[in-house]
């Protein structure tokens, strides 16, 4: 798998990615990239100029908010946490990656 | 973690972004030199992850931006719904205050949205007309106002104008007797020229108008009914349409019915038929009867058609030198005629309700500060948590706005309630105002009423509270130890305000009370009480000749003087305020024929008991009798008023005056005089008596018998009720020609009511407003004179321990109410001498600065705030020194 066609299919998934780490609890916009690459053992790398475009308009959509904070490293940074709203949003995404994954494995991985 | 600060932001959008994409590029690099990257190559490696730095910069600041203002939305949002909630709850909390506050304004609130809404009908909503701004009425001027025209100086008009889209329309207004099925009825009617409803710019609501083929004579035998006749006689029945209706004795085909908001003369017309001018009518140029409108080009300018007119005029006056002399044409927007001085008159009134809910809002205000006061601690405390002084005056203004609005919830059913009482109550004849009521439009006047109320009434308390000191505020026995003079300035303020818009009201009221009671003591010159009037009309079909037309009035005349309790009985052309009535131009002998040497004077047609029946006296000479009859001496009874004019001092009995006709050879014809009757106030006690005479009806022009359109009036005198006389009278006619109905029957003292009605509504209503500002003042100086005795309690008990009298405490309260009382008198007396002239057309033997009603109004006032004032020094006197200084 070339970064290319990662990051292609990152581009509608990484609400999702987002959502999902940052459910496990607050995080800075780099520790949110960090996090996500390794859980996924360094497959999904994060193209960092579509990061925070995503983390701000997510924001504006009211599923993240963000507030200043300190980092692991004692420095002021911004950090992400989920809303309610943010919550429900991750349900129907993950739902929504779960039935397209489903059919297209069903093609992909047919015998 | 550590603790996170609370939004907002502090930093704007553009710092935050930066510092997060610094923080990240800084921390991918240190990744990458982890990873064994020299720190150079770590930087760039982070970079590159990247991508165009700038591009997502700019991506994130515009996100961030919108986000930004969607926070803020949705905090003020919030903000707002809490404020509203606590609102709520502090009224609950308070209901005495809510329930005194939100009365006060919903009667100012009230008051002001009914006229409001009468203002809409009458004046701003537009007429159902196309385009009614370029609809014009065309009128010639009788000494500077606009009156009638001629169908001569019409029909030539019409010929050389070409500013006018379809050419000028003319109506005469007529009545008709309507007899068909029913009891016969007298109706007013116009006969218009067939481009009539084309240039008003009205189609008809069913069927058609008129074809140019019917307004000629002989085929004019169309009507078009109004909507108001279509459903009161003939039940709003579509059949209607085609089928014939007979009127003064002929057939007329129904074409059309017009829709009911086309109802805009004050004459009322009830259905038009056409006027079918015939040639001889087109040549007259002195009788002048029609109302003339015209409809200028979209591109036409008023100006230029009265240029053009002018033009025509000139032409005239040369062709015509003897009618036409001194001929001139103006030209009324038709708006303006419609709605004449009604405009100015529900302004007035608009302004005057406007005052009174200014005062309510003085009131309110008070109560705001009184409370404001017992509020000091809880603002205090939420300062002390941080809300800002705007977010403070945020909350109270939002709190007053509820109020308001509350207020403007009650205010609406009064205005409902009220409007309906100004309709019922209201001088017949002002137009569209029974189409007034409390509509969509009066729903937003009343919102906006109540928040500009809530700013006016709210911000002053408000801006006092947020500035309330903290400290002063959160120790509990913060106490007003100013001593003597009136520190509050505010609340002073409140009180000059107060008496300065109630003397406004007042004086205003004060003149036209005194209009009116001059008007009640005005000699009308005639005896109205125990007099009945009624009118007749003959048709033209059935009593075409002269001699028949006076013998059947002559017989009227005699059944009505045997009517059981008649005292005396009369028929004339008029009798006093009421429709009809004419005038002529009057030549003494020995005066050179000229235009301008003709007396205008109004005529009576009269028989000879018309004086007694009226009681009015012959001042010189004679009545008229039995000598006087057809082919006799010509002979006329003159109005003093008119001796005076035409024989200036000289004995006019025996004089001779040319009027009305010419001889069969065409010289003047010389009628006698040989009585001066005393002037009467024909036109109502506002107007005076005008130059009059009078002449015989066995004697009467047989062209007057067109002028008059054979309608006269019937007087009778008893020495009983005159409404019982109007069943027998009926009786009575009916006798003579069951066809005849008796129309206008009224009593003399009924039609002196109506001419005054107009002045009475607008009386009582200034009069009710006066009085209710008063009130609301009373109870604003009331209040603030109670807060300051209440403020002052301990220093009083002090002076009263140390040994002033009871008395001397009064003398001292009364003394610091006085001073705002006579700034607010000053200030009153000003604005109401600058004021008042608005009310000047309304005034009837009053000067607009009348000092006697200004002396009135100020001691009323002073009594009345004295009183108000009274209660709480009286009070302060009261207080048990011990008491006093205890509670310290």
């Amino acid at each position: 798998m070339t970064p290319e066609t990662t990051a292609e299919l990152l581009h509608g998934t990484l609400v999702a990615l987002i959502l999902k780490t940052l459910a496990r609890g607050r995080r800075h916009g780099y520790a949110i990239a960090r996090a996500i690459e390794e859980a996924t053992g360094g497959v999904v790398q994060v193209e960092d100029g579509s990061l925070y475009p995503a983390l701000y308009r997510m924001e504006r959509s009211g599923w993240i908010e963000a507030e200043w904070g300190v980092s692991e490293l004692g420095r002021k940074a911004k950090l992400y946490r989920l809303t309610p709203r943010g919550r429900r949003q991750l349900a129907a995404e993950t739902a929504e990656w779960a039935r397209f994954a489903t059919a297209v494995s069903r093609l992909l991985l047919a015998t | 973690m550590n603790r996170f600060y609370l939004w907002p932001w502090k930093a704007p959008v553009d710092d935050e972004v930066d510092h997060e994409l610094a923080f990240h590029l800084e921390m991918r690099t240190r990744e990458y030199v982890d990873r064994g990257f020299s720190a150079a190559d770590a930087r760039r490696e982070a970079e590159r992850r990247m991508g165009d730095v700038a591009r997502v910069r700019a991506a994130c600041r515009a996100l961030g931006e919108g986000r930004d203002r969607r926070m803020r939305r949705i905090e003020y949002a919030s903000e707002l719904r809490q404020d509203i909630g606590f609102a709520w709850r502090q009224m609950r909390r308070n209901p005495g205050f809510a329930l005194i506050a939100s009365l006060t304004l919903a009667l100012g609130i009230g008051g002001t949205t009914a006229i409001f809404s009468a203002v809409d009908a009458v004046v701003l909503r537009p007429l159902p007309l196309r385009d009614p701004a370029r609809l014009m009425v065309v009128a010639e001027t009788w000494k500077g106002l606009p009156s009638d025209v001629s169908a001569g100086n019409f029909t030539d008009a019409n010929a050389g104008l070409t500013r006018f889209e379809g050419g000028l329309t003319a109506e005469q207004f007529s009545s008709f007797n309507l007899a068909d099925g029913g009891t016969p009825e007298r109706i007013i009617g116009g006969r218009v020229t067939a481009n009539y409803f084309d240039v008003l710019g009205a189609r008809p609501a069913m069927g058609r108008t008129f074809r140019a083929d019917e307004d000629r004579p002989g085929s004019e035998q169309v009507v078009v009914l109004s909507h108001r006749l279509w459903t009161r006689r003939f039940g709003a029945a579509s059949a209607i349409l085609g089928q014939d209706i007979r009127m003064n004795g002929r057939r007329y085909t129904v074409a059309g019915v017009m829709p009911a908001s086309f109802d805009l003369t004050t004459n009322r017309e009830e259905l038009w038929v056409p006027i079918a001018f015939t040639p001889e009518r087109k040549a007259m140029h002195d009788e002048h009867y029609l109302t003339v409108y015209g409809r200028l080009n979209a591109d036409a300018t008023a100006q230029q058609a009265l240029a053009e007119l002018e033009a025509v005029a000139s032409r005239l006056r040369r062709d015509f030198p003897k009618d036409d002399g001194e001929l001139t044409f103006t030209v009324i927007p038709f708006t303006d005629q419609f709605v004449g001085d009604y405009g100015k008159r529900l302004l007035v009134l608009l302004g005057a309700v406007s005052v009174v809910l200014l005062i309510a809002c003085g009131n309110v205000a008070n109560l705001l500060l009184a409370r404001g006061a017992a509020r000091g601690r809880e603002i205090a405390i939420r300062t002390a948590l941080g809300a800002g002084r705007w977010r403070i005056v945020r909350q109270c203004l939002t709190e007053s706005a509820v109020l308001a609005l509350c207020a403007a919830a009650a205010g609406l059913l009064f205005a409902k309630w009220s409007l309906a009482a100004v309709v019922a109550w209201s001088p017949p004849g002002v137009p569209r105002l029974e189409q007034a009521q409390i509509d969509p439009a009066a729903l937003g006047f009343a919102v906006a009423a109540a928040l500009v109320s809530s700013v006016l009434f709210g911000l002053a308390p408000a801006l006092r509270l947020a500035k309330g000191d903290v400290q002063t505020g959160l120790r509990e026995g913060a106490r007003g130890t100013t001593a003597g003079g009136f520190r509050d300035r505010l609340r002073a303020g409140l009180i000059v305000s107060e008496v300065a818009l109630s003397l406004l009201l007042l004086f205003g009221a004060g003149l036209l009370i005194r209009s009116a009671i001059a008007l009640q003591r005005v000699d009308l010159g005639f005896d109205p009480h125990g007099v009945l009037t009624a009118r007749v009309a003959l048709p033209a079909a059935s009593y075409a000749e002269p001699e028949r037309v006076v013998a059947t009035f002559e017989r009227m005349a005699e059944a009505a003087a045997k009517v059981p309790g008649v005292t005396q009985a009369s028929i004339t052309s008029y009798a006093a305020m009421g429709g009809g009535g004419g005038s002529n131009g009057l030549l003494p002998e020995g005066v050179p024929f000229a235009i301008k040497n003709l007396i205008q004077s109004g005529l009576r047609i009269i028989t000879p008991d018309f004086f007694r029946a009226m009681g009015v006296p012959i001042v010189k000479g004679r009545g008229f009798d039995d000598r006087d009859r057809a082919g006799g001496q010509k002979v006329m009874i003159v109005s003093a008023r008119l001796a005076a004019i035409a024989f200036s001092g000289q004995d006019p009995i025996g004089k001779r005056i040319a009027c009305c006709e010419q001889r069969p050879d065409g010289s003047a014809d010389y009628k006698v005089v040989v009585g001066v009757a005393g002037d009467i106030r024909s036109r109502g006690p506002a107007t005076p008596p005008a130059a009059e005479f009078y002449l015989p009806l066995p004697q009467a022009p047989a062209d007057a018998w067109n002028w008059t359109q054979r309608s006269m009036y019937i007087v009778i005198r008893t020495a009983g009720d005159p409404a019982a006389l109007a069943q027998p009278l009926r009786a009575a006619i009916a006798r003579i020609d069951p066809d005849l109905p008796l129309f206008d029957v009224r009593m003399m003292s009924q039609r002196l009511s109506s001419s005054l009605a107009t002045a009475r509504f607008n009386t009582l209503l200034l009069t009710i407003l006066g009085g209710v500002g008063l009130l609301l003042a009373a109870s604003g100086i009331y209040g603030v004179i109670a807060y300051f005795v209440s403020q002052r309690t301990h220093e009083i008990g002090v002076r009263m321990a140390l040994g002033a009298t009871p008395g001397s405490v009064v003398r001292l309260i009364l003394t610091q109410a006085t001073r705002p009382v006579a700034l607010g008198a000053a200030v009153g007396i000003g604005a109401a001498l600058a004021a008042s002239r608005v009310l000047a057309n309304q005034l009837f033997d009053v000067s607009p600065t009348d000092p006697a009603t200004i002396a009135a109004v100020v001691v009323t006032l002073g009594a009345v705030a004295l009183a108000a004032s009274a209660v709480p020094a009286r009070r302060a006197a009261a207080i048990d020194p011990t008491k006093a200084l205890q509670a310290e």
